[in-house]
């Protein structure tokens, strides 16, 4: 194996640093956990951080873009080979759930991040409303769903599944309340846009 | 976890595939949203509102907080920031 380049080797510590953060994030919470916290979870010095991040919420955004990026990935996939409106429920379920516990301190910690994070991660919504929208166009114009405006399909969706996520710890048995419940909501949510 | 994804200089879009890119060209700083049909960065102006009307029109966001949110999301991007 050729030895990494030190573009490699900065991308791989970016990378360690977005991951320890998201854990970190998950477990104390985002507003509690401070960059000295992520360099020592992975044995970093505080410094480096700042090398990859000018201030804290650049490290904040760069995990939401992560997840954005992830999500992108899985509705690229499930909007191009047109696998309908269920499908992209299920691919944003698929993403929410591999980092389960980190969104839902996101979303309960929302409203008191920094504009700067939070105009990032409404951002995001907007993406996947924009993506559901696409997937339930389609369905509307097969006649299998009723008229429904683009902001109260993509709130009715984001809504149920947050609720479900911020009372995780009485909905869910186990750790994943996404792992329990996915099926139940989208299956609900195609219930309620149908024709 | 893959790289780091390019995104729009000025608004901070994901940059995935050409048609993203103004003019369909990687090598371009911004995306599509954010330039006119020669490649040319639009005003700040211009990409407050289409950032703007697209936070409202995607989660019903009240315009002010819109233009708040869309405010915030430019403020330390490479085409505006130093702006103020």
């Amino acid at each position: 194996m050729q030895p990494a380049t030190r573009q490699e080797q900065k991308a791989a510590t970016r990378n360690r640093l977005v991951n320890a953060a998201m854990n970190l994030f998950a477990r104390h919470g985002i507003a509690q956990t401070t960059t000295a916290d992520v360099a020592r979870s992975i044995r970093m010095s505080h410094g480096t951080v700042f090398l990859h991040f000018a201030r804290r919420d650049d490290l904040v955004i760069a995990v939401i873009d992560e997840f954005g990026r992830r999500l992108a990935v899985e509705f690229r996939q499930a909007l191009e080979r047109d696998l309908g409106l269920r499908a992209v429920l299920q691919a944003h379920l698929r993403v929410l759930a591999a980092i389960e516990p980190f969104y839902a301190r996101l979303v309960i910690e929302a409203p008191q991040l920094p504009p700067k994070v939070r105009s990032t991660l409404l951002m995001l919504h907007a993406a996947v409303s924009h993506r559901l929208f696409i997937a339930f166009e389609r369905e509307r114009k097969a006649g299998r769903a009723r008229k429904i405006e683009r902001p109260l399909l993509f709130n009715t969706w984001i809504g149920l599944v947050h609720h479900y996520l911020v009372n995780r710890d009485v909905f869910a048995t186990g750790d994943s309340v996404i792992a329990e419940m996915g099926g139940t909501l989208v299956q609900h949510f195609m219930t309620l846009i149908k024709a | 976890m893959a790289d780091k994804c390019p995104s729009c200089d000025s608004c901070g879009m994901p940059l995935e595939k050409p048609a993203d890119y103004a003019l369909g060209d990687v090598t371009r700083p911004y995306c599509s949203y954010c330039t006119d049909a020669r490649g040319r960065l639009l005003s700040y102006a211009q990409v407050l509102e289409t950032n703007t009307r697209y936070y409202v029109e995607s989660q019903g966001i009240s315009a002010a907080a819109a233009q708040r949110m869309a405010e915030a999301l430019l403020a330390d991007k490479p085409a505006w920031r130093g702006r103020h």
